[in-house]
């Protein structure tokens, strides 16, 4: 833990502790900002964490409201629909995103999906600036594939922070976000389908509705109560017992 | 003009499933409340009520006025509900409709039902009476607004303690809490609010939080005190509902407000005991109160 | 009542807001909430930047000039900490709700209005850095603040409502966490050389740490309480390592 110092807005970082890779260019992530010439500060209050091969340094840390990014994964509520958009929102009080009617797997003039407003869709970020509005898309622009993304039918829609939802989305949940519980479900038998939005919504459903709001209330208390390991995995089991 | 979305189909679906399967969202029996946490200030009149996520923060001030002219003996008691930026983003600007709502579910339930003896509050006739104010906040809201302000307030108005006064002719003089104990209100009874929320013409939820809320077809506030009498019934709105649910749900709420009465009871009786230094007030010493 | 000295603080703590703080020292309670970057109404939106709203509500009654006079203060400050540029076209929305004021037993129930503006600002300042700390807004630096009174008997740090009635002048300091004045506001009569002294006490406690000095133990008060800005960050480590149990 010592190695990864606290930070506070306005907190300097040591050129120490700094990442050096012989040929990439350093990476900064979330909550550094950069003045030139040459000294790196924080902006939020978190932990600084470093990863030498990537050559990036970057502040880890919860946050309130979602800010969008390029590329992450959100679950978005239809508004309502344009002649060519979908005003979709990804969260509460913010400005809508703007979801174009063909961004959709194998959409076309003639036949693309009808989404009243309230229907939730998955969906990536394709444009955050923070000039413009934002911007999503339901299909991979390269391979025309939906990837997954698209619209949710059916399931339910639970609140967790934002470091949660990271960490539900990690490659690695288990050994990199100490997070065992969804592997654990599996394993023991429950039979659901799950999909992570960043800006803090996780969308569960299963066969039936007593253990769709069980997987769901699980995960939401894991991220409350700060469920370790082995807590997780006592809990899945007890709980797979239970639904099936 | 922030704006709320409220919850999507899917949840809507889901929920009504829910419901039929006879399940609540946060596996809550249809007739239950939420935990419920009364808390005291340090100050005399301040109370805080937690339900669930929902907060209301109230506190009662008074000081003393010149009555209104056509009723020279009654002390004013007024209770502003402020629903701030803080409870909700959507809640800047004018006055929404829950805010409106909120106050006059208030007044009805405790001020028309005469729950403070404003006459007691008078000093000379005519010329000065104590006003009382009731500064509700709600700190966060996530649903049944109205049960947890009725209770703060109530709550609220039981803590207080005015300052002690004397009247020597025309001169009236208001002691500090430091000169003389203070006075505590006369309440004639203390009436509460139990809210009903109705989905698909038959199901009853008691204390829907706010995405339940959100969802319901009608809802019905019955404000009554724990001796069962029936202060206001107000079903403003919605859904019309059979008058046999009508009659069921005032048999809950009055269980309802048995429950809420006793932990009121039981809180007030500890702040009682927590203020109480052994009758120190009236043993007056010439030491220094300092820290050892 | 007795006042303890030490401020206390809950974070993030209230729902439904993106940030939110409970803070008390000397009396005061105030009581925060952060909502940003939310969308902001066509007639009040800036192009470039974004909005600080700031509301301040009184615990009983409703805000009238004193309110819009501190929230005038802590808006232009609070958009000098706040990395406005990155968020153009948005809305930052602040509430501050007052919970308790230290009771004056000794002078009568009415507060005297005169000089009761600034004894609560440093609350405020300090309640609306650790809200949108909460909410991990991204921030330019951090603010320490405090009262200062200058009394015949010399310069008295979070004084009490009767020793500001007594006192010269009341000055509120605030500076940031490279040790910069950022609000400076003064109440009384006072020369240069008092402001003087006002403001090298007042950065004395604000910016210096505790761990690292020695002139503190001069003054028994100082001692106590030590810098403003090693509790800040005792507060906040507490809450990343709270937050990040979940990081090795």
């Amino acid at each position: 833990m010592a190695a990864d110092p606290i930070l506070l807005p306005g907190d300097y970082l040591d050129p120490k502790v700094l990442p050096s890779h012989p040929s990439k260019a350093l990476k900064l992530g979330p909550g550094l900002l950069h003045i030139p010439p040459n000294s790196i500060v924080s902006t939020v209050a978190g932990r600084l964490c470093t990863d030498n091969k990537k050559n990036a340094v970057w502040v880890e840390y919860n946050s309130g409201r979602y800010i969008p990014v390029v590329d992450d994964l959100v679950i978005a509520t239809i508004h309502h629909s344009a002649t060519d958009f979908y005003y979709a929102s990804i969260s509460d009080y913010s400005s809508n995103a703007i979801l174009p009617n063909l961004s959709f797997e194998g959409a076309s003039r003639k036949s693309r999906p009808q989404l009243a407003p309230g229907a939730l869709v998955y969906a990536r970020i394709t444009l955050a600036n923070k000039h413009m509005d934002l911007e999503l898309e339901c299909v991979s622009a390269s391979t025309g594939k939906s990837d997954g993304l698209g619209p949710l039918t059916g399931g339910m829609v639970f609140s967790v922070s934002l470091a949660m939802a990271r960490r539900l989305m990690l490659p690695k949940p288990g050994e990199q976000g100490q997070l065992v519980l969804l592997e654990e479900l599996g394993a023991a038998g429950a039979s659901f389908e799950i999909a992570v939005g960043r800006n803090g919504r996780v969308w569960v459903d299963s066969k039936s509705v007593k253990s769709t709001l069980a997987i769901g209330n699980m995960i939401q208390r894991t991220d409350q109560e700060g469920w370790m390991v082995e807590k997780q995995r006592i809990m899945a089991k007890r709980m797979a017992k239970e639904i099936s | 003009m922030p704006r709320e979305l409220g919850p999507s189909l899917n949840e809507r679906q889901f929920f009504l499933q829910a419901l039929k399967e006879e399940v609540r969202i946060d596996s809550r029996g249809f007739g239950d409340f939420r935990a419920i946490q009364l808390d005291f200030g340090d100050e005399y009149g301040v109370s805080d009520v937690r339900i669930g996520k929902t907060r209301v923060l109230t506190n009662i001030t008074a000081e003393v006025t010149t009555p209104f002219p056509d009723r020279p003996f009654d002390g004013p008691f007024t209770i502003t509900t402020s629903l701030s930026a803080m409870a909700s983003p959507s809640f800047s600007g004018p006055p929404s409709e829950t805010e409106v709502l909120l106050a006059r579910l208030l007044e009805k339930t405790l001020r028309r039902s005469g729950a403070l003896d404003t006459e007691s509050l008078c000093l000379i006739a005519g010329r000065a009476v104590f006003s009382i104010r009731a500064d509700v906040h709600v700190l966060s809201h996530d649903g049944n607004l109205t049960d947890a302000a009725c209770l703060g307030v109530v709550a609220a108005l039981r803590h207080f303690r005015r300052g002690d006064s004397e009247v020597k002719g025309e001169d009236v003089k208001v002691f500090t809490m430091a000169e003389r104990e203070g006075v505590a209100l006369s309440l004639l009874h203390y009436p509460l609010c139990v809210t009903f929320s109705f989905y698909e013409g038959e199901v009853v939820l008691v204390d829907a939080t706010l995405s339940e809320e959100q969802m319901r077809e009608g809802s019905c506030t019955i404000g009554m005190n724990k001796h069962g009498e029936v202060c206001q019934i107000a079903k403003l709105g919605g859904a019309p509902v059979d008058a046999v649910i009508l009659l069921s749900c005032s048999n809950l709420a009055l269980r309802h407000v048995e429950r809420m009465s006793k932990v009121m009871e039981e809180r007030l009786l500890e702040d009682a005991k927590r203020r109480y230094k052994g009758g120190i007030k009236a043993e007056p010493s010439s030491e220094n109160a300092r820290v050892p | 009542m007795a006042i303890s000295a030490e401020p206390t603080v809950v974070l993030s703590h209230l729902h439904h807001t993106d940030g939110s703080a409970t803070f008390s020292q000397d009396g005061y309670t105030v009581i925060g909430a952060v909502n940003g970057p939310i969308e902001v109404s066509r007639r009040d939106e800036l192009p470039e930047e974004a909005v600080v709203e700031v509301t301040v509500r009184p615990a009983a009654g409703v805000g009238g000039t004193r309110e819009r006079h501190l929230e005038s203060i802590l808006q232009a400050t609070l958009r000098q900490v706040i990395f406005i540029h990155n968020f153009p076209r948005r809305l930052i929305q602040i509430t501050l709700q007052v919970t308790s004021t230290p009771d004056n037993d000794s002078v009568g129930s009415k507060i005297v209005q005169a000089s009761v503006n600034l004894p609560i600002l440093p609350s405020l300042l300090q309640t609306s850095v650790l809200t949108l700390l909460s909410a991990s807004i991204p921030l330019a630096m951090t603010l320490t603040s405090i009262l200062l009174a200058v009394t015949p008997d010399g310069i008295l740090r979070s004084p009490t409502i009767k020793e500001i009635q007594g006192a010269n002048s009341v000055h509120v300091l605030a500076f940031s966490s490279h040790g910069e004045l950022l609000v400076a506001e003064s109440d009384g009569i006072f020369t240069m050389d008092v402001w003087d002294d006002v403001h090298t006490v007042a950065r004395r406690i604000c910016c210096v740490e505790t761990s690292a000095n020695d002139s503190m133990q001069e003054d028994g008060l100082e001692e106590k309480a030590g810098g403003i800005m090693t509790f800040v960050k005792s507060v906040l480590q507490e809450k990343v390592n709270q937050d990040l149990n979940w990081k090795k």
